[in-house]
C-alpha cells in the first residue's frame, strides 16, 4: 500500500505546481513583455547620460554617484516624501477602517451615504487636484473662507512652505472613500457565526472588535498597508498639478523629481538611477512588511 | 438572468463597441528614386593625406509632393501638426488648416493637440521613438535645445527655394526666436511683449490720470500708490495698485533689463557677476518692495499657476496688471473691468523682452516638402489673415490692414517691440536646469519673506546656478 | 449590542436596547457629519460651473452662482466632442475591466490555493512590479509599442489588462485567503471537475471581490491620463481625461468649464458605483459555513 500512495501523492503535487504554473501564465508573461524588458531597458539608461532627443553617451555609476553624493535635493525630496508616506499611510488605515466600521451597520441611508464617501475617488487625478487647489487658495478658498467665519486667519496653504505638505495631506484625506470599500468588503465577509459565538459567550462591542474583527482583517490591512507604502511613496499628480515642488521644494516628492529630471531637464539617464534607488527602498521596506506579516496577519483560508 | 448570459452579453456588447471604434487606415504613395551626389572624402589611411571627389549614388525613397500633381483617388499626404493650444485656441489652426485643404486638395492636414506642460512630455517621448508630428510648435526657450539635437530641418533652402518666403513681411523681432546659430529653423506662430493693462473705471473713481507710453518706475509707483485702498475701512486692502508677475522667472527679465542689468555673461558662463550684480539685486529690491514694502501688488496666491495665480485684476479689485498679451481676449469681455493698455515702464533703460512660440519641420519627416508648403502658408500672409482675428499676426502688413497697429489697446503689443533685448536663454542651452530653478527660488523667497536680504538670496541663487551650469559641462 | 461587522439581530436582548439606541444615533449623526465634510467640496464645484468665469474666484466667494449660468455646460461639452471622447473611453474601460477580470482572478487563485516550488519568489517579484515609478519605464515601453506599430491605437491601452494587473491580483489573493478551502475540498470530494469547482463554488464566493475589481478597474481606466496622452495622437480618439486637459493650458484654468465637465464625467461611475453595491458590499453569499 505505501509505496503506491508515495506516488500517487508526488503526483498530485507535480500536477498541483503545472496547474500553478498555468494558472499565473498571464501574469508571467505579460511581466516579461511589459514589465521585465522595460525594467531592464531602464537600468541600461540608467548608466548612461541621454537627454531624450540625441545621442547617449556611458558615464558608468556616475549617476548613481550623484543621486548619493552630489544633490542635495535627493535627500530633499526623500525628507518629503517619508515624511508624507509615515503620515499619511496610518492615517489612510485608520480613516478608512472607521469610516467602513461606521458603514457596516444597518442604517438607512447607508447606501447613499457609503457613494458620497466614494464620490471623491471618482474625480480624475488632475480634476481633483485642481478642485482642491481653488478650496486651498488663501484669498477665496472653501477652507479659509471657513476659518474666517469663525474668525481664524488661515495660512497661505499652497504658497506657505510651511503648510503646504499639510495642504495636501489634507486634500489626500478627501479620498479615502477607496480604502473603505475594500475595508467594507472585507467587513462583511467575516462570517457572523464568530460574532453569535461571541454573543453567546458573553463578549461586549470592544472584545468583539479586537478578538474577531481585527484578527479577520488582517489580511486586508496588510493588503492595504503594503500597496498604500508603494504607492504613497510614488506619489506625482497632486504636487505635479497642485505644487509643482514648492514652495521652495517644500513639497518636492520624489518622483515629481525624477519627473522633472527627465521631461524638463532632459536627463533620462540620471532619472533612471533615482528611479532604481526608489526601486530599491520601496522593495526594502515592502520585504519588511512582508516578513513581518507572519507575526501578524492571520489567514482563515490558508493551507498549512 | 443566469451568470453566463450576463457574462456573454457584457462580452459581446464589449467587442460590438471595440468594433466601432476601428477607423481605416488612409493610403500613401511613395516612389524610389536613384540620387547622385558628390560626396568630398579626406583619405587618411596612407602617408600622406588626399582629398578627393568621390560619386555616390543611393536609392532614396521619396513622396512626390514638389507640384501639386493631381494624385489617384484616396491617396493623400497626411501631415501631423502638434501644438500646445487647448480649446478656442485651436479655432484659428483649424481654420488655416482649412483654407490650406482647399488650396492643397493632394495634402490632408491632421491637428493633434495637447494642451500645457503636458504637450512637451507627449513630444518628447514622440521624438525619442522617431515618430514625431511633421510639424511641431515650440516655445522659444526649447529651441536651441531642440536644434542642438538635430529634431528640426533647417528651413533656409526652402525660403530661398521653389515655394520662396519673403522674410521681410515680419514685424520687428518676431523672426529672431526661430533663429539659432545664424540659421532659421522655425517661423512664428504667436508672440507676446510685455504690457501693463490698466482698469479705467479704477483710475476714474480715484480721479487718476492714465498712464503715459515713456513713463517711470517711479511713476509707476507712485500711481500704485495712490490707487491702493481700504475702501470698507476694515484694515484689508480692498483695491490693489498692481498685480504683479509674482515667481515667473522668464517674465522677470524684464526688470533686470529695465535696471540696465542681465543675468548671464555674453559668453554664457558665469552667473556670479551677473545675477547678483548691483543692477540686478536693485530690480529685485523694487519687485519685492512692491510686494512687502509698499504693499502695492496683492501677494501670490498659488505658485504653480503661472505668475502667482492671483485674480484681481480680473476681479476688478487691482487698478493695474503687467503680463503679457495672452489674457486680452477674457478681460474684453469681462464687465469688472473698462481695458487700458500702457507700454511697460522705463527704467534705467527702456527694455522688454518676448514670449513667442513658432513651428517647425521634424527632422525625420517624410513629407519635407509638403510640410514646408503648410508652414509657408500658415506663418506667411495667408496665416496671418485668419491670426489678425484672433491675435497680432506676425505678418506687419496684415496687421496693420487690421487696423490693430493703430488701436489704442493692440497698437501697444506691436509698438513695444522696438524695445526688444536677447532673453537669457538665447546665451545658455542650460537655462532651464540652471538659472531657472535658482532664479524661481530667489522669487519665491523674497515674496514669501518680507525681511529676506535681497543681496544675500540674490548671491545665493547666483552660487546655485554656476554650480548647475558647471555640472552640466 | 452592536457588534462591528455584525448582522446578528440584537432585539432579543433586552436590556441592551437603550444603549444601541444611543449607538445608533451617535452612529448617524457621526455619518451624516462626515458626509457633509465630504460633500462641501462638491458642492462648490457644482456650484462653481454655474457661475460666469469671472465669478468663480471672485473675492468674497461666491456660494450661490448669480446669475446662474446654465449655459457652462452645453458650452464647456462643446468646447472639445465630449461625446465623441465618452465613446472612446467607454471602450476603452469595458475591455480593461473584460481583461483584469478575467486574468487577474484566474492568476490570484493561483497564488492562493495552489502549491508549487518558487511561489514565494514570485509573489515577491509581483509586489516589486509596482515599485518602479511609471514615468521611467515608460520610454521604453513607448518604443516597445511603436516597433510593433501599435501607436496611435487603444492597444498599449487595453492588451496589457490581459495579463493582469498586480494590485487586482494581490486584492483576490487575499481575498482568497480569507475563503476557507473547505468548500472546495467539499465540492472535490463530491465529484466535480476542477472546472465545476471554479465556476460553480468558487466564482460565487469571490464575486464581490472581482466586482470590486471591476468598479476599480473601470474607474482608473475612465480616469487615465498619462497613457492616452503618449498613445492616442489623432483628437478623434481621445478619451475625456485628454479632453479636460483642454481647459487647463499652462497660462489659463477655465475653472467653470472643468468643473462642470469634471461633474458630467463623474455622473456614470457613480450612478455604477451606488448600483454595484449591491454586487460587492451587500452581496456575499454567506455559502453556508457551517460553525
Amino acid at each position: 500500500m505505501k509505496p503506491i500512495r508515495t506516488g500517487k501523492r508526488l503526483n498530485l503535487r507535480r500536477n498541483e505546481a503545472i496547474s500553478f504554473y498555468l494558472c499565473i501564465s498571464p501574469w508571467l508573461i505579460g511581466f516579461v513583455l511589459f514589465v521585465l524588458g522595460p525594467m531592464l531597458a531602464s537600468l541600461a539608461i540608467s548608466v548612461l547620460r541621454w537627454d531624450l532627443l540625441g545621442e547617449a553617451s556611458f558615464v558608468g555609476l556616475r549617476n548613481y554617484e550623484r543621486v548619493f553624493t552630489r544633490d542635495p535635493l535627493v535627500w530633499q525630496s526623500l525628507k518629503v516624501t517619508t515624511i508624507y508616506t509615515a503620515v499619511y499611510v496610518p492615517m489612510e488605515l485608520v480613516g478608512g477602517l472607521a469610516l467602513a466600521l461606521l458603514m457596516n451597520q444597518k442604517l438607512r441611508i447607508e447606501r447613499l451615504l457609503r457613494t458620497v464617501y466614494y464620490l471623491p475617488s471618482v474625480l480624475p487625478g488632475v480634476a481633483f487636484v485642481v478642485l482642491w487647489m481653488w478650496i486651498l487658495h488663501p484669498d477665496v478658498g472653501l477652507i479659509n473662507t471657513l476659518l474666517s467665519y469663525v474668525g481664524i486667519d488661515g495660512p497661505r496653504w499652497l504658497v506657505d512652505p510651511d503648510w503646504a505638505l499639510t495642504a495636501l495631506l489634507l486634500m489626500s484625506m478627501w479620498g479615502l472613500g477607496r480604502s473603505m470599500v475594500i475595508y467594507l468588503a472585507s467587513l462583511q465577509g467575516i462570517g457572523r457565526q464568530y460574532y453569535e459565538a461571541a454573543a453567546i459567550d458573553g463578549a461586549n462591542y470592544w472584545q468583539a472588535f479586537w478578538r474577531i474583527t481585527i484578527p479577520m482583517l488582517t489580511p486586508t490591512i496588510y493588503f492595504n498597508l503594503v500597496l498604500s507604502v508603494i504607492s504613497t511613496f510614488q506619489t506625482f499628480t497632486s504636487a505635479y498639478v497642485g505644487t509643482d515642488g514648492g514652495p521652495l521644494d517644500s513639497t518636492l516628492f520624489y518622483v515629481l523629481y525624477l519627473f522633472r529630471q527627465a521631461f524638463q531637464f532632459f536627463r533620462m539617464g540620471y532619472a533612471s538611477a533615482l528611479a532604481w534607488v526608489l526601486f530599491v527602498i520601496i522593495l526594502g521596506l515592502t520585504l519588511m512588511i512582508v516578513r513581518s506579516s507572519r507575526r501578524w496577519v492571520f489567514y482563515g483560508g490558508e493551507r498549512e | 438572468m443566469s451568470r453566463l448570459s450576463r457574462y456573454a452579453g457584457f462580452v459581446v456588447g464589449v467587442i460590438l463597441l471595440a468594433t466601432a471604434c476601428t477607423t481605416p487606415e488612409p493610403q500613401i504613395i511613395e516612389r524610389t528614386v536613384e540620387v547622385t551626389k558628390e560626396v568630398e572624402v579626406i583619405v587618411t589611411s596612407v602617408p600622406e593625406v588626399i582629398e578627393k571627389t568621390v560619386e555616390v549614388t543611393k536609392e532614396v525613397e521619396v513622396v512626390v509632393t514638389a507640384t501639386p500633381e493631381p494624385l489617384p483617388d484616396g491617396a493623400k499626404i497626411i501631415l501631423r501638426v502638434g501644438t500646445g493650444d487647448s480649446g478656442e485656441g485651436l479655432n484659428p489652426h483649424q481654420e488655416i488648416i482649412a483654407r490650406f485643404e482647399e488650396e492643397n486638395p493632394d495634402i490632408l492636414v491632421q491637428l493633434e493637440a495637447v494642451s500645457g506642460r503636458d504637450y512637451y512630455t507627449r513630444l518628447f517621448t514622440q521624438i525619442a521613438a522617431g515618430d514625431a508630428p511633421d510639424i511641431m510648435q515650440i516655445g522659444d526657450d526649447a529651441v536651441p535645445n531642440f536644434v542642438d539635437n538635430g529634431a528640426f530641418l533647417s528651413l533656409d533652402d526652402f525660403i530661398s527655394g521653389e515655394f520662396p518666403l519673403d522674410t521681410s513681411i515680419y514685424l520687428p523681432g518676431t523672426l529672431d526666436p526661430g533663429q539659432w546659430e545664424g540659421t532659421q529653423w522655425l517661423l512664428p506662430k504667436d508672440f507676446s511683449p510685455l504690457a501693463v493693462y490698466y482698469n479705467k473705471t479704477i483710475f476714474d473713481d480715484a480721479g487718476v490720470a492714465y498712464p503715459e507710453d515713456g513713463w517711470t518706475w517711479d511713476e509707476f509707483l507712485e500711481t500704485a500708490q495712490t490707487l491702493t485702498q481700504d475702501t470698507d475701512g476694515d484694515g484689508d486692502t480692498d483695491i490693489w495698485g498692481a498685480q504683479l508677475t509674482a515667481n515667473w522667472t522668464t517674465g522677470f527679465e524684464y526688470f533686470i533689463a529695465a535696471a540696465g542689468g542681465s543675468l548671464i555673461s555674453e559668453d554664457g558662463t558665469e552667473f556670479v557677476g551677473y545675477m547678483d550684480s548691483e543692477d540686478a539685486v536693485q530690480a529685485v529690491q523694487f519687485f519685492s518692495d512692491l510686494y512687502n514694502v509698499h504693499k502695492v501688488a496683492p501677494p501670490p496666491a498659488d505658485f504653480s499657476l503661472w505668475a502667482g495665480g492671483n485674480s484681481q485684476f480680473g476681479n476688478g479689485q487691482a487698478a493695474m496688471r503687467l503680463f503679457g498679451r495672452w489674457p486680452l481676449a477674457g478681460y474684453r469681455d469681462n464687465p469688472n473691468v473698462d481695458l487700458g493698455m500702457v507700454g511697460v515702464p522705463v527704467g534705467d533703460e527702456r527694455a522688454n523682452t518676448l514670449f513667442w512660440g513658432g513651428f517647425g519641420i521634424f527632422s525625420g519627416t517624410e513629407h519635407p516638402e509638403a510640410a514646408w508648403r503648410f508652414l509657408r502658408f500658415y506663418a506667411g500672409e495667408q496665416g496671418s489673415d485668419v491670426w489678425k482675428d484672433w491675435a497680432i499676426p506676425p505678418v506687419a502688413a496684415a496687421a496693420e490692414a487690421a487696423g490693430l497697429t493703430e488701436d489704442p489697446i493692440e497698437g501697444v503689443w506691436i509698438s513695444e517691440l522696438d524695445y526688444l533685448v536677447p532673453r537669457a536663454y538665447v546665451f545658455t542651452p542650460y537655462w532651464g536646469q540652471t538659472a531657472d530653478p535658482a532664479l524661481r527660488k530667489a522669487l519665491e523667497t523674497v515674496l514669501i519673506d518680507p525681511d529676506a536680504d535681497v543681496q544675500a538670496v540674490m548671491e545665493q541663487a547666483a552660487q546655485e546656478a554656476q554650480n548647475a551650469l558647471e555640472d552640466q559641462m | 449590542m452592536m457588534a462591528p461587522g455584525s448582522l446578528v439581530d440584537s432585539s432579543t436582548r433586552v436590556g441592551f436596547s437603550a444603549r444601541r439606541q444611543r449607538l445608533r444615533i451617535a452612529s448617524y449623526a457621526i455619518a451624516i457629519g462626515v458626509a457633509i465634510l465630504f460633500l462641501l467640496p462638491l458642492y462648490w464645484m457644482i456650484s462653481s460651473s454655474l457661475k460666469p468665469e469671472y465669478q468663480v474666484l471672485a473675492s468674497p466667494p461666491v456660494w450661490i452662482p448669480n446669475p446662474v449660468r446654465w449655459a457652462n455646460y452645453p458650452e464647456a461639452l462643446s468646447y472639445v466632442p465630449f461625446g465623441r471622447y465618452t465613446l472612446n473611453t467607454l471602450s476603452i474601460s469595458l475591455l480593461t475591466v473584460l481583461g483584469h477580470v478575467i486574468s487577474c482572478t484566474v492568476v490570484a487563485y493561483g497564488f492562493a490555493r495552489l502549491r508549487a516550488p518558487g511561489k514565494e519568489a514570485l509573489f515577491v517579484v509581483l509586489l516589486a512590479t509596482m515599485m518602479l515609478p511609471y514615468p521611467v519605464t515608460m520610454i521604453p515601453i513607448y518604443i516597445g509599442f511603436n516597433t510593433v506599430g501599435w501607436i496611435n491605437t487603444i492597444l498599449p491601452l487595453v492588451v496589457p489588462a490581459f495579463f493582469g494587473s498586480p494590485f487586482y491580483i494581490f486584492l483576490l489573493r487575499q481575498f482568497f485567503l480569507t475563503i476557507p478551502p473547505e468548500l472546495e475540498d467539499a465540492a472535490r470530494i463530491d465529484g466535480a471537475s476542477l472546472l465545476q469547482t471554479l465556476w460553480y463554488v468558487i466564482l460565487p464566493t469571490v464575486s464581490p471581490a472581482m466586482a470590486t475589481v471591476a468598479v476599480f478597474s473601470f474607474q482608473t481606466s475612465w480616469n487615465d491620463f498619462l497613457q492616452p496622452l503618449i498613445y492616442l495622437h489623432e483628437q478623434t480618439k481621445y478619451t475625456i481625461s485628454l479632453g479636460l486637459s483642454f481647459f487647463r493650458s499652462s497660462y489659463d484654468v477655465r475653472w467653470a468649464y472643468l468643473m462642470a465637465v469634471s461633474f458630467v464625467t463623474m455622473l456614470p461611475i457613480v450612478i455604477v458605483f451606488f448600483l454595484a453595491q449591491r454586487m460587492f458590499i451587500e452581496g456575499i453569499t454567506l455559502t453556508g459555513m457551517k460553525g
